[in-house]
């Protein structure tokens, strides 16, 4: 059944998937290609691997996990529904067995069937390509002892499917709560069987997606092009024939391309300098903001000098102001206290603020006398950043309120593609930097999982400040054993309070993203901003 | 320039650097633009004062901050990143930058590690040039090989590709050469880079002087006189190096400054937060539409100090060696 | 005049190696952790890792890893550290943009340079003539980088009459868009050598009219004009194209950098400057040689050239 989309009351009745005769069908164009432009190419094409926001946003039109999130907007699109599976998984009733079958005649973008086994095959290669969120996936049983095995033909015994019967079975080793969402993530997407064990971005396998993979110019850009035998209950299909991304490095060229209608749509941000110009000029007829679940936030390393002392690690919290930082972002940053973004379960808004109004002045004085009582006045302080505008910016203020309450801040630039790689390396000895943080999914355990003591390591860390709290660390423990997160919202909320309270890092606020169209898109009826996914390219139609 | 040749032959027997003087001080034009260079350094020198009086450093952020202008209170970085243009009163006199600091200031204290760094690296070419040019010329043998062949290497090399792969390689964790060590941050490190390249485009020209010099009648009566080479070559080639040198030093110091302004432009020069010519423009650059200012400045007055050197460079080797043929850079 | 060229070959051989060496130093000193890690990515097992360490010989000393690299680089089959694209291929596809800019700036700057240089020399001590010197000096003294950065913006981005940066390929958008994308970063690059070359030209052809054999050609009865062309300009033009050809060798070789990052050319010199922030050091070693063959092998063709028009040269 085709789904239109036609304004947030409709987006909600759709996301029932049921009745959508309520919604009136207005004729809308099907066809036609566009131009895209991303600053840089997707860290991967693969979906074993794609971790960036550039990758995802293209990859979930493409490929179908067994589960999904529904294609709508606001809290409304954060909900899963059914993908490639027929409905949503039986849990056991001890939380450790997910029981789905797959629907029928499914088929791939090349004409292929969809068989249950070519489920257990994708797990075996986010298994081997070992990429960011192979974790999660380590949680099914036998996952361990196929990897030491090293065949990676071998068998993972919690996983059992049934090509006839479309069955697939998934044994957990411990209960965790945010598996469904964990089925949802594009990681999860289930490729043919016989899709190498390599990274395949220059030749990416098929998918059950609204849209294909084409033309794939690594470092150049690639196509997403309609999938005509799409047909997967009421997930929405392509109106578009072809949607061409090019890497275009220059935002500011990007903005122009667009101002002129000669570029259709630019997932990031205007320019900073042309921000007030596209504002003033476009808001709410081509360019619209959306507030992300993310959290902006300065990390700090507890074990070196000087901020193992929490005195010190206070004295920033109280130091920084965020009216500075919302104007680095160029309005683009929604304050906040919390280090939770608010559109989750287990947010509790603190208040008041830990450290002082966000809308006032901070205390310097405090700040000072805390450095100087934990005897770490004059302390040299590297602040890490990439060379992009806001984060260049960001590292380059954090570093001079260093300077002001007694320490001696020295930021350091370094290229975006070597930072995460540099700061999560223990030997760099990063003291302090820029770090930001989108949800892999829509629940407070994925935000969490960076300031758990468990994801400390030696290299490639994502706990960059090595964020090691026993307290912190039992309630996670214990809260992510629960599927249902409003039942433990509570838990989530103290651990939030616990992480300002010792001022493990120093969170600032939770980023707006833009859509910018050209005037040949449909911006009234056709674009669909996503709460996991940014912009839904399925969404996209012409005028 | 060209008119000061003709006019003001030597007489019989009068002393050269008088001569040179004389012609100099006739040069209207290259004394005025002599002058322009004066005073561009002795305004960096004074950047600590105006800091004072704007009550502020270089590097100190003022997002937050708002100044009263005629009775208004006005935001020195909006919210959507747009800083304050000129105000012409002690308190961003010029503005602000993309992080709310006080555009004066920085261009300021930008003069001072520009000229800094372009000074000191020409001190630096000069004092390599010599002795390479000195040892190779001189000794002749092996030594000139040696020498002669690691020049053409340096000379090969694309120089603003060497610049940029060892600033950026030295920046990261700095320079260690035995009981010296200089931090990655360091100023330093542009200026030895910057002072090794620039040596090049003297060292030949100088290896050429004293290889004719030492055939010379002056030279011959030193060494019959007992004089060791090192006395030869210190007391008696130097002084005829100088003149040479001297036609050279403003322009390599111009040329140093434009390749400082290069590197740092890129990102592989001057570290932030410190400012340079190079690093006001590549931030400028980014806020193009909204401050232009914050490009334009910064350029204006590295092209006066470059110009200035230029013509001042010019009317030294017309008064020095007007058949000179002088070429720095590329 | 064989036995010149064999030499002048092999030192360029030699200079070459040296280069090489030089800069693999540069990086091969920096304490960067392993670099085997950066290369096989984030998202690799230690068993990728170990392969690429192998691969590369990082754990093998200096000389081998440089041996290594170096036939990689030989054989094409050099890849990046960061992404793990070819370099020779992406070298490929930056070169016939380098090459666009580096021909037609060095054309531009030459033809202008010899007009305003005979104008400079023809009006030489009247207003003209200093007019066009402080142009030139004013040409000479702008920053490459500062000058592209406002003409890019003010006559591309504001005023929309030329792009405001990228390249069009002529295969794909046609000749006139690849002409249209390439006349600002032409004109920048060559305003400041036009500057040089008219002052040299200028110099060299006062000196020329003042020589003895021009002074006979006019006793002669030579018109001034037929003095100028068939004498002094011939002979102050020599100068000229060595020095062209020295410039030209150096802006291929790496003096392109600045006008292709501002205008956002995506040609070798860019690829340079963004593989150096990275560290990645196969592009790097390929493109800095790359470079250097480019400046030695004009200077040697010049030197050539000298050689066979003065025999005393070869000695």
């Amino acid at each position: 059944m085709h789904w239109t989309l036609r304004g947030p009351a409709c987006a909600l009745v759709a996301s029932i998937a049921v009745g959508l005769a309520a919604c009136g069908e207005r004729e809308q164009n099907n066809s036609g290609e566009i131009r895209a432009a991303v600053t840089s190419f997707p860290d991967s094409l693969d979906p074993a691997l794609a971790y960036t926001g550039e990758a995802l946003q293209a990859l979930w039109v493409v490929y179908t996990p067994l589960l999904s999130y529904a294609h709508a907007e606001g809290v409304a699109g954060t909900q899963i529904v059914p993908g490639l599976a027929r409905a949503l998984p039986k849990i056991s009733a001890d939380g450790k067995t997910y029981r789905l079958r797959l629907r029928k005649g499914l088929k791939y973008s090349d004409g292929r069937a969809v068989k249950a086994s070519d489920f257990e095959h994708s797990v075996k290669r986010i298994l081997n390509l070992e990429s960011a969120d192979t974790s999660y996936f380590e949680r099914i049983v036998g996952a361990g002892a196929y990897l030491q095995s090293g065949r990676v033909r071998g068998d993972i015994s919690g996983i059992e499917t049934d090509d006839r019967t479309g069955a697939i079975t998934i044994s957990l080793e411990e209960p965790y709560g945010s598996f469904s969402n964990v089925l949802a993530m594009t990681f999860g997407a289930v490729v043919p069987g016989d899709t190498p064990f390599e990274n395949q971005t220059k030749r990416p396998p098929p998918g059950v997606g609204a849209y294909k993979l084409a033309n794939v110019r690594v470092n150049r850009g690639f196509e997403l092009v309609k999938a005509a035998g799409f047909d997967v209950g009421d997930m929405p299909r392509a109106r578009l024939d072809t949607i061409s991304i090019e890497v275009v490095k220059n935002r500011g060229r990007q903005t122009q391309s667009v101002i002129r209608n000669e570029l259709d749509y630019m997932t990031d941000p205007p320019a900073p300098d042309q921000l007030r110009s596209v504002r003033d000029r476009f808001a709410g007829k081509r360019y619209r903001e959306f507030v992300t679940n993310s959290t902006y936030f300065f990390f700090l390393n507890h074990r070196l000098q000087p901020f193992s002392k929490k005195a010190v690690r206070q004295a920033v919290n109280y130091a920084l102001d965020e009216r500075a930082l919302v104007r680095v972002f160029g309005g683009l940053l929604e304050p906040s206290c919390n280090f939770l973004p608010p559109r989750l379960a287990g947010y509790e808004k603190i208040e008041p603020c830990t450290y002082g109004d966000p809308d006032a002045p901070p205390d310097l004085g405090r700040a000072r006398q805390l450095v100087k009582q934990a005897g770490a006045e004059g302390e040299e302080v590297t602040v890490y950043g990439t060379e992009e505008p806001e984060a260049k910016g960001a590292a380059e203020y954090f570093a001079d309120v260093l300077s002001q309450i007694g320490l001696k801040g020295s930021p350091r630039i370094i290229p975006a593609a070597n930072y995460y790689a540099t700061i999560g390396n223990r030997k760099t000895r990063a003291q302090a930097g820029f770090a930001n943080y989108f949800q892999d999914f829509a629940r407070a355990t994925t935000f969490f999982s960076i300031v758990d003591g468990a994801a400390i390591a030696d290299t490639n860390s994502t706990n960059f400040g090595n964020i090691d709290d026993p307290q912190i660390d039992a309630a996670l423990a214990r809260a992510d054993r629960n599927p249902r997160a409003a039942a433990v919202a509570k838990d989530y909320a103290a651990v939030d309070r616990r992480l300002l309270e010792e001022a493990h890092l120093v969170p600032y606020g939770h980023r707006e993203l833009s859509v910018f169209f050209s005037d040949r898109i449909d911006f009234d009826e056709c674009t669909a901003w996503h709460p996991v996914y940014n912009l839904d390219y399925t969404s996209l139609c012409l005028k | 320039m060209d008119e000061a040749r003709h006019a003001l032959e030597p007489a019989t027997g009068d002393d050269p650097w008088r001569l040179a003087l004389r012609r100099l001080r006739a040069n209207r034009v290259a004394i005025g633009f002599g002058a322009l260079f004066a005073v561009l350094l002795a305004l960096s020198l004074a950047a600590p004062l105006w800091a004072h009086v704007a009550g502020t450093t270089p590097s100190r952020n003022h997002l937050a901050d708002t100044i009263v202008i005629d009775g208004q209170r006005r935001d020195v970085v909006t919210e959507d990143r747009v800083p304050i243009g000129p105000t012409w009163r002690a308190k961003y006199f010029l503005g602000a930058d993309g992080n709310g600091r006080d555009v004066a200031v920085r261009l300021l204290y930008g003069a001072r590690n520009s000229l800094f760094i372009g000074i000191t690296a020409t001190l630096i070419s000069v004092l390599l040039a010599v002795m390479l040019g000195l040892l190779a010329g001189y000794l002749r043998g092996w030594v000139d090989a040696v020498v002669s062949r690691a020049l053409d290497v340096v000379w090969a090399f694309p120089v603003l590709l060497l610049g940029i792969a060892l600033g950026v390689a030295l920046a990261r964790d700095g320079l260690r050469l035995g009981p010296l060590s200089i931090s990655g941050g360091s100023k330093w490190i542009p200026t030895l880079i910057i002072g090794v390249v620039g040596a090049v485009y003297l060292a030949r020209p100088l290896r050429g002087l004293v290889l004719s010099l030492r055939e010379q009648d002056f030279v011959e009566a030193a060494r019959a006189q007992g004089a060791g080479p090192l006395r030869i070559m210190l007391g008696e080639l130097l002084p005829n190096l100088a003149s040479t040198i001297l036609v050279f030093v403003p322009l390599l110091v111009a040329n140093a400054i434009l390749l400082e302004g290069a590197l740092s432009f890129l990102g592989a020069g001057v570290r932030p937060p410190d400012p340079s010519w190079g690093t006001m423009i590549g931030d400028g650059v980014a806020l193009l539409t909204s401050a232009p200012h914050l490009m334009i400045v910064p350029g204006v007055m590295l092209v006066a100090t470059v110009l200035a050197l230029n013509v001042l460079g010019d009317g030294v080797r017309a008064a020095l060696d007007p058949r000179a043929k002088v070429r720095v850079g590329r | 005049m064989l036995r010149f060229i064999a030499r002048r070959l092999a030192g360029m051989l030699a200079v070459l190696f040296a280069v090489s060496v030089l800069t693999f130093l540069i990086f091969a000193v920096i304490p960067d952790g392993a670099p085997e890690d950066r290369m096989a990515g984030p998202t690799a097992s230690p068993g990728e890792v170990a392969a690429v360490r192998r691969e590369w010989g990082f754990d093998k000393p200096l000389y081998v890893q440089y041996a290594r690299t170096m036939t990689k680089i030989f054989t094409g089959d050099v890849v990046s550290y960061v992404d793990r694209t070819n370099v020779v291929e992406e070298i490929g596809r930056g070169a016939p943009r380098t090459f666009s800019l580096a021909i037609g700036a060095a054309i531009l700057w030459v033809a202008g340079g010899i007009a305003l240089g005979l104008f400079g020399a023809a009006r030489a001590g009247r207003a003209t003539d200093r007019l066009i010197t402080v142009l030139a000096l004013i040409g000479v003294s702008m920053p490459v980088f500062w000058l592209g950065a406002l003409a890019s913006h003010y006559l591309g981005f504001e005023a929309g009459i030329f792009p405001d940066g990228g390249y069009a390929e002529i295969g794909r958008h046609g000749l006139l868009e690849w002409l249209w994308h390439l006349v600002l970063p032409w004109s920048v690059l060559a305003v400041v050598l036009i500057g040089v070359y008219s002052r040299v030209l200028r110099s060299n052809l006062l000196d020329a009219l003042h020589a003895d054999y021009v002074r006979t050609a006019r006793a002669k009865g030579l018109s001034e004009g037929a003095v100028l062309r068939r004498h002094a300009l011939p002979n102050a033009l020599i100068p000229i194209v060595t020095l062209w050809g020295l410039d030209f060798g150096a802006v291929l070789g790496g003096g392109a950098v600045l006008t292709e990052s501002v205008f956002d050319l995506q040609g070798v010199g860019q690829y340079f400057a963004d593989s150096v922030g990275r560290l990645d050091v196969p592009p790097v070693l390929a493109v800095t040689m790359l470079g250097t063959f480019f400046i030695v092998a004009v200077n040697t063709i010049v030197d050539i050239a000298y050689a066979a028009l003065d025999p005393r040269i070869r000695l």
